[in-house]
Order: structure tokens, then sequence, then C-alpha cells
């Protein structure tokens, strides 16, 4: 494999939503001998994507699709319930709010931890640590809890953090949206660069027409089955058409 | 001295190195006095209990091998640095995993670095009470090489501690009356390990044998049977207790390792 390439061989994922599921052994010994209906959800089914090293790939689809999903699979944080994901290289992610921070920590120990999840040096992070500051524009708040943080001041710092460790994968979920207008810009700006620089990038939008300018490929999951994938003109059309055909219907029902 | 490790084992064992400076800034910022607060606690306990079973019951500590009736403090203190490893490491290791499982949602790393780290900064905080232990003995009564067992005995009742700690763990993410069970289940077993008692009450004709039994062989008391030989009366353990000790130990950890290993994944799906 190449640094920076993704393989997802029949991946499928299931959560299991037991409602009644007990939370304690109390509560579990009670219920010894009663029959509980346990559902389960497939959130992905057979899913199979192979990204090429220094692509920028998008992820198109409804709410609940399992595009989050299928973020966090590639980013070890779940494992798929069946199929295989292999990837290459160092992978940083911003997924959602908050994105691998912990809230007592200062922005500035969050920093150190994320570069140690990542394998990077508290040296090379010292080095970082003022881009990263700088990018983030939080400016003092850096050495604040950030439990304390504004969703936006969140965001900023994670994808500082996200973009500075030299990344050779990139995940992006839609948590930028978060941000205002002029670091929106910069972060286009910024995962073009890193693109330019050989960074493999998986975006999740819902904005069409960003989607269109910046990836390469584009793959689009309904009700976790990877439908189409292909050139992002082609798939994103496809699936808007679909989109407005079944209006007023996009949220999933769980079946 | 450069060690070479792998890239995984190194940003592992900075991990670990984390994890470890967090619990010790948390127990700092826990109190002004910070590390020496866990030393008042140790000192304080000895003192209660020196006082409680030495002047109120008027216990007479076992003699040591020299002859000389020592301090009951320094008897209990021996026993109590054992004991309190395996119930500081065990309620910890829940503690630990609780705590950075909403980091572990959102971020993937091994997350036994989390259980591993805070069990060095207990293995820190108890080598220092054990070095103040033997500075005290060597002042005050007598040591000998032997002390090298309470040493070795404190490793191994760290290993058990962790395997079981590793267990209860991932039992507790699950089912969160877990660390109430845990805390019930310690404050029995302190009674079922010879620390406040000598093991000679053991002898009297009211005890019933499956209690002797239990009391002689549970592994807790065989570790803090190991470390009072060594340091406290100065002679060698009963190399079949060293053995069976050693047993215990290595084996609760390969399971608990085991168990936490094959479990760890799930831990970020739990609700
Ligand atoms: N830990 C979990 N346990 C149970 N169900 C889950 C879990 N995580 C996600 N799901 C379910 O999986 C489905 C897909 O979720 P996912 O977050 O991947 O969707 P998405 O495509 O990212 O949607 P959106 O566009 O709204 O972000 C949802 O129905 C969600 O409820
Ligand atoms: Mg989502």
């Amino acid at each position: 494999m190449t640094t920076g390439e993704i393989t997802i061989s029949d991946v499928s994922k299931r959560f299991r939503l037991d409602r009644d599921r007990p939370s304690s052994l109390k509560e579990a010994v009670l219920r010894i001998g009663r029959t509980t209906d346990i559902d389960d959800f497939w959130v992905l089914r057979n899913v199979d994507l192979h990204i090429e090293p220094d692509s920028f790939f998008g992820l198109v689809g409804h709410n609940g699709s399992g595009k989050s999903t299928l973020l966090r699979l590639i980013a070890n944080i779940h494992r798929p319930t069946t199929g295989e994901i292999t990837t290459e290289g160092r992978m940083s992610a911003l997924l959602e709010l908050g994105s691998g921070f912990h809230p007592d920590l200062t922005g500035r120990e969050n920093v150190f931890l994320n570069g140690t999840m990542l394998g990077l040096t508290r040296k090379h992070m010292a080095e970082v640590m003022d881009d990263i500051i700088g990018f983030s524009g939080i400016g003092d708040f850096i050495d604040e809890p950030v439990k304390i943080y504004s969703s936006g001041m969140y965001v900023r710092l994670g994808f500082a953090v996200a973009v500075n460790v030299n990344p050779e994968i990139l995940l992006v979920d839609e948590v930028i949206a978060v941000g205002d207008e002029e670091f929106q810009r910069r972060c286009m700006d910024h995962m073009h660069r890193l693109r330019e620089n050989g960074t493999t990038i998986v975006l999740v939008s819902h904005d069409a027409a960003l989607m269109r300018s910046l990836c390469d490929r584009v793959g689009w999951l309904d009700h976790g089955r990877l439908v189409e994938v292909g050139d992002p003109d082609d798939v994103i059309d496809a699936y808007l058409k679909h989109a407005s055909q079944d209006e007023g219907d996009t949220l999933t029902a769980r079946d | 001295m450069m060690l070479t490790l792998s890239p995984s084992a190194r940003k592992s064992a900075n991990l670990i190195i984390h994890f470890a400076e967090r619990e010790s800034k948390a127990r700092y910022k826990r109190s002004l006095l910070g590390w020496f607060w866990s030393f008042a606690n140790s000192l304080t306990t000895v003192a209660v209990y020196s006082f409680v079973f030495g002047a109120v019951y008027n216990a007479q500590p076992p003699i040591t091998d020299n002859g000389r009736a020592e301090n009951f403090g320094l008897y209990l203190f021996t026993g109590l640095i054992a004991w309190t490893v395996f119930t500081g490491v065990v309620t910890g290791c829940m503690g630990w995993l609780q705590d950075v499982s909403d980091l572990r949602k959102k971020i993937y790393f091994p997350t036994e670095t989390a259980l591993l780290g805070g069990a060095a900064c207990n293995a820190i905080q108890t080598a220092l009470e054990a070095a103040v232990l033997l500075v005290i003995m060597a002042l005050f009564t007598n040591i000998s090489w032997t002390a090298l067992f309470l040493v070795f005995a404190l490793l191994l009742t760290m290993m058990f501690a962790l395997g079981v700690g590793f267990i209860v763990a991932v039992l507790n993410a699950r089912y969160r009356d877990i660390q109430y069970l845990t805390g019930v289940l310690i404050g029995v077993g302190f009674f079922l390990v010879p620390v406040v008692y000598p093991p000679s009450l053991l002898e009297r004709d009211d005890v019933p044998e499956i209690g002797r039994q239990l009391v002689t062989w549970n592994p807790p008391a065989i570790f803090v049977e190991i470390a009072r030989d060594g340091a406290y009366f100065l002679q060698t353990p009963d190399p079949l207790k060293v053995l069976v000790a050693t047993a215990w130990a290595v084996g609760t950890f390969t399971v608990g390792w085991l168990y936490f290993r094959s479990r760890s994944m799930e831990i970020s799906e739990e609700l």
C-alpha cells in the first residue's frame, strides 16, 4: 500500500438499538429470563471503496445515511462489524465538535495530547504551536480549559491542529460549517494547499457547490449503501435529483 | 541509553507518560499539599491504628527475628502499602477509563494507555512511601537485604491489581454500578487480609478452617505476607508462597489484559 491510501472492503456496521438495555448490574439481574427485543440497526451495508492516495474524496447523502459513521470507522474509532478497512499513513480527523479534546485540559495541553495521539513528539508540537494558535485565532484562550470555548472556537482549534500535524490522510466531517464565513474560506484554502502537498482528504458536506469545486471523486451513501461513486458532477446531480424526488422524506426511518 | 521502540510502541509510551502526568496533576490540584497529602494520609492511618490496636486493645506486635518487639505502626504500614496499591489501582482503573471514554468516542488511541498511565503514577507514589518506610526502619529499627521482597511483593500486587482493574473497568463502562459493588467488596476484603490484625489471630480455635485457608491463601494476603516477611521480619518468605503469588499476578494480569484488549474497541460504542 502507498501512503495516503484508504481501502474499504465489504464493510458493514451494525449498532445495537436495545432501548431497555440494562445500564446497571442490578437491572441486568432483575431482568434475567425476560426476553429483550434487540433491534439490530445496520448503519452501513457492504461498502466497498478505494480512495487513492493524494486525492480529494467527497461523501454525500441524506441525514442519517451513515457518512459520519463511515468516517469514524476509517478513523478507527469504531470497528466494522464485518469487512475490513486499511489505511496507510498518519491520519488526522476533524469529526465533530470538540473532536479529540479533553474538556478539562487547556487548549495548549490538548494540542500536545493530540500530537501524542498522532505519534508526534512534544518538540514537533512546540514548533507548530505558534502556527496553530495563529491559524485558530483564539489568542489567549489557548491557556483556558476548552470546556469554556464556544462552538466556533472548538472547531477553529480542532481544524488548526488537524491540518498542522502534517497529516497524510485528513478526514473532515461537516463541522467546519460552524465556523464563520472568513474561517470557512481559510479552511477551504488550507485543504486545497494540503491536497497540493499530497494529503488524501475525505470530506463530508451538504454543500453541493463546495463539493463540486473541491472533490476529485464523490461517493453517495443512501441508507448505508454506497450507491454511486465517480465524477463529482455526475454523482451530485444524481443525488440531488433523487433527493428532490422524495422531498420531505429526507430523514431515514429506522427499519 | 537509547531505547529503540517501534513507532506505535513509542506512541503508547508517550501516552502513558501523558496520562501519568495528568493523574499526578489531578492529585496535586486536589489539595494544596499535593503529594505530601498522601504521605500524611498513610502516616495518620498508621498513627490511628497504632493507637487503637496498641494502646486501646493493647495488642502486641509480632516479635521480629532479632527478638525485639517492634512498633505496631511499622507493622501496619508494611501491610498497608501493599493493600493500598491493590485498592488504589483497582478503583483507579474504573475512574481512569471513565475519564477518557468521552475522548475515545471522538478519537482513536489505545485505551489501555490511560490505565497504565494511572497505574504508573500510583507506582511512583508507592515507591516514595516504601522509601519513607525503609528509611524509618533503617533509622529506628533494622533493615536487611530481604527488604527487596517488599519491592517484589509490590510489583506483584501492581500486576495483579491491573489485571483485576482491566476487567472491572470494562464491566463498569457497561454496568455503572460495578464501581459501588467493587467498593463494597474491597471493604469486605480488607478484613480477609491480615493488615490490621496479625495472622496469628487465625490460630484461635473459634476461627473456622475455611476462614483460615481463605485468609492465608487469597492473593492480596499473600502479597502482604511477602512484603511483611521481607521488610518487617527480615526473613525470606516461604518459597511456595512466592511461587503462588507470582502465578496469581502473572495469570491475572494476562487474563485482564487479553479481556481488555478484546473489548476495548466497544467502549466507544457505549453511550
Ligand atoms: N453509537 C451509535 N449507536 C446507535 N446508532 C448510531 C450510533 N451512531 C450513529 N448511529 C445511527 O447511525 C445512523 C447514521 O448516522 P451518521 O451519523 O453516520 O449519519 P450521517 O450520514 O452522518 O448523517 P448527518 O448528515 O445527519 O450527519 C443514524 O441513524 C444514527 O442514529
Ligand atoms: Mg454526520
